[in-house]
């Protein structure tokens, strides 16, 4: 008997001391990037359904409260990348890959552009996650295909706007413009507030917002301090 | 076979080739950008490096064994080509950021300290200094579209001062002031005096009694060399936005009747020497088109800043002949050696390509661009630019190009003399490789 009980303190004792760490907390640290350490703030949290949201604030690249994205959590491992800022067009997002070391610190390795930079973290709190803004739906007569033109730097840019709704969920936006190439930028916000829609890449820091007045979404084209009027028009032959 | 005959005919052809000479900027008053010299096609080792107290972005010119050029420590220096021994040094108050030029003895460049200066070549002692209206970067209200957008800022890519060219008893020079000046060797004396609208700081060339240079202004200049008056001007890309996409700071190429110049507008402009009309141009989408061109039998040699491309286009008619996609921009201006070209890059690079074919034969890469401090690079030596410039405000945009130049940026054109090739960084060194 004394021998059943022996066995299973131990059993209880390995559960105990196998089960992983919830990574839930605000975390802070730093990345060490060859001359630009960088201060990390990264808050890990779940939401309703159990799945994980973070937001991450970094400000040597003023990055604040940007998404994290596909965070994940295997043992004592978590994963998770920056959403949309820190990777050009094509190339994969910057990531963290992490190891829970004890109920408050994390270390691992940091990978951005192909270079890779030790972290570590401590949990100084509760986690703070900055959701990011809630999307719409557009109103019915916005949806479709839009085109305009805008020119900056002393050349043309082509802008085509494609909103799609489903249902009550957000709207999906394509985004593209065309300049020196063809940007097909990620938007992260669709907002619509009667005939008012505003849309942002936070990629590319570039946002767009406009009314729908007469059929036309007269609106500005936004990027940095630089403010330039930007109507789009349905393509020629389309009336949507 | 008796090899000492071989010996002898080898020594005695040896002792006939011409002593290298490259006296200022792209070589001579015209600006080919070719050089003397034969360029190696692989790369051995690095023969020697000559650090300064700043960033070198001069060029290297060289006389009678001697090269000459400046540092953005405030010196201009003369060193021994064979032992990169230094020979003398002249303090200015400024940076150096121009390439000398050597001619009477004498060597004559211009300083931050808007002064320009004419310095014995034996021991660097003035023989006389000449005072402009004073030196200064471009600048712009919310310039390249940064914050706050109503403050004038100063322009980090504006690297370079005007090289000058020296011809008969004249040296000709632009200025931060916005002058093309033309001065008397002997005196420093100014013969003439052109007025632009805005700074200018790309080299002029000198053809036909002629002088050619571009301004910051958005026009080209050409100027009679004797009277200062112009002949005609041409008006390139203007950008009142952003003011990134307006300027000269190209230095132009003439060769056969035609002028050849990069613009800020994105441009490669072939314009008519006598009249200033376009005879053609090759836009870059919106890639400024700093590199001076280099013209050699029929072919012009060039690269694009942020689009990072190497051409090589037919000089009649703008048809692209070769085009290579490097890794960084390209500022530097190419030097065309044998059947080599040679171009440094922003990324601390510098590229040696086929002259044919434009494929990289060698690349140098410098020790701080190894070491890759900030991750100012990719792991593929491009830059990171989603992290290096994930700023807007102007201060911090200013720290990030401080970051980006110290891996040690080459935006000095090469010089190939001997079988080495010199070129500077701006990690604050000279280098001799081969």
């Amino acid at each position: 008997m004394r021998f059943l009980t022996a066995i299973a303190v131990f059993v209880l004792c390995e559960v105990a001391a196998n089960a992983a760490p919830s990574p839930a907390g605000r975390w802070q640290g730093i990345v060490q990037i060859p001359g630009l350490p960088l201060h990390a703030t990264i808050d890990l949290d779940q939401d309703r359904s159990g799945a994980w949201i973070g937001s991450i604030i970094v400000p040597e690249l003023a990055i604040k409260n940007i998404a994290l994205t596909g965070i994940a959590l295997h043992v004592d491992t978590l994963t998770f990348a920056i959403k949309g800022v820190l990777a050009e067009q094509g190339e994969p997002p910057a990531a963290f890959e992490a190891r829970l070391d004890s109920s408050d610190t994390m270390s691992g390795t940091f990978t951005q552009a192909g270079n890779h930079a030790p972290f570590a973290l401590r949990r100084i709190g509760m986690a703070q996650v900055d959701l990011p803004a809630r999307n719409t739906p557009v109103a019915k007569p916005m949806e479709g295909k839009w085109v305009g033109e805008y020119e900056l730097a002393g050349y043309p840019r082509q802008v085509t706007v494609t909103f799609t709704n489903h249902g009550n969920d957000p709207a999906s936006v394509e985004f593209v413009i065309v300049g020196k190439k063809v940007n097909n930028l990620p938007v992260d916000v669709v907002q619509r507030d009667g005939d008012f829609v505003r849309i942002e890449s936070h990629e590319f820091g570039i946002n767009w917002e406009g009314h729908l007045r007469g059929g036309e979404l007269a609106g500005t084209y936004e990027q940095g301090p630089v403010e330039l009027p930007l109507v789009l028009k349905r393509p020629q032959g389309e009336s949507k | 076979m008796n090899p000492l005959p071989m010996i002898a005919l080898a020594l005695a052809a040896a002792a006939a080739q011409p002593a290298p000479v490259q006296p200022m900027f792209r070589g001579g008053p015209n600006h080919t950008g070719v050089q003397a010299g034969t360029a190696p096609r692989t790369f051995h080792r690095v023969r020697w490096t000559f650090p300064t107290g700043g960033r070198v972005v001069s060029s290297p010119v060289l006389l009678d064994g001697v090269i000459y050029f400046g540092s953005n420590d405030g010196n201009v220096y003369a060193v021994d080509a064979d032992s990169g021994r230094q020979l003398w040094s002249h303090a200015t108050g400024g940076p150096v950021a121009a390439t000398p030029a050597v001619a009477g003895g004498v060597v004559y460049v211009g300083s931050y300290d808007g002064r320009f200066y004419a310095l014995d070549t034996k021991s660097g002692a003035t023989r006389w200094k000449f005072r402009t209206g004073g030196e200064r970067r471009f600048e712009g209200k919310g310039l390249h579209g940064l914050q706050p957008r109503t403050q004038t800022i100063a322009d980090d890519y504006d690297l370079f001062l005007s090289s000058p060219v020296v011809a008969g008893t004249t040296v000709y020079f632009g200025s931060g002031d916005g002058n093309v000046y033309a001065l008397d060797t002997a005196s420093g004396e100014p013969r003439w005096k052109f007025t632009t609208g805005d700074v200018v700081h790309a080299s002029p060339a000198l053809a036909d009694g002629t002088v050619y240079v571009g301004s910051w202004d958005s026009f080209f200049y050409a100027i009679d060399a004797a009277t200062g008056k112009e002949r005609w001007r041409f008006h390139g890309g203007e950008d009142a936005i952003a003011h990134n996409q307006v300027g000269f700071q190209s230095s132009p190429a003439v060769v056969d009747g035609v002028v050849y110049t990069g613009c800020r507008d994105a441009n490669l402009y072939a314009l008519d020497a006598k009249t200033g009309v376009e005879k053609w141009k090759l836009y870059h989408n919106g890639s400024w088109v700093i590199t001076s061109p280099a013209v050699a039998d029929g072919q012009i040699y060039y690269a694009t800043s942020d689009s990072a491309q190497y051409n090589v286009v037919d000089a009649a008619t703008g048809k692209s002949l070769v085009q290579q996609q490097g890794n960084a921009w390209m500022f530097s201006s190419p030097a065309v050696a044998g059947d080599v070209v040679l171009i440094g890059a922003a990324n601390g690079s510098l590229e040696a390509r086929d002259r044919a074919s434009g494929e990289l034969l060698w690349e140098f890469q410098t020790e701080a661009a190894k070491q890759n401090a900030a991750w100012v690079l990719t792991a593929r030596h491009t830059f990171n630019n989603s992290m290096a410039f994930r700023v807007q405000w102007q201060d911090a945009r200013t720290s990030a190009v401080q970051r980006t130049f110290a891996i040690g940026s080459i935006f000095s054109s090469p010089l190939v003399a001997g079988g080495s090739v010199y070129f500077g960084s701006t990690d604050g060194n000279l280098y001799a490789v081969e």
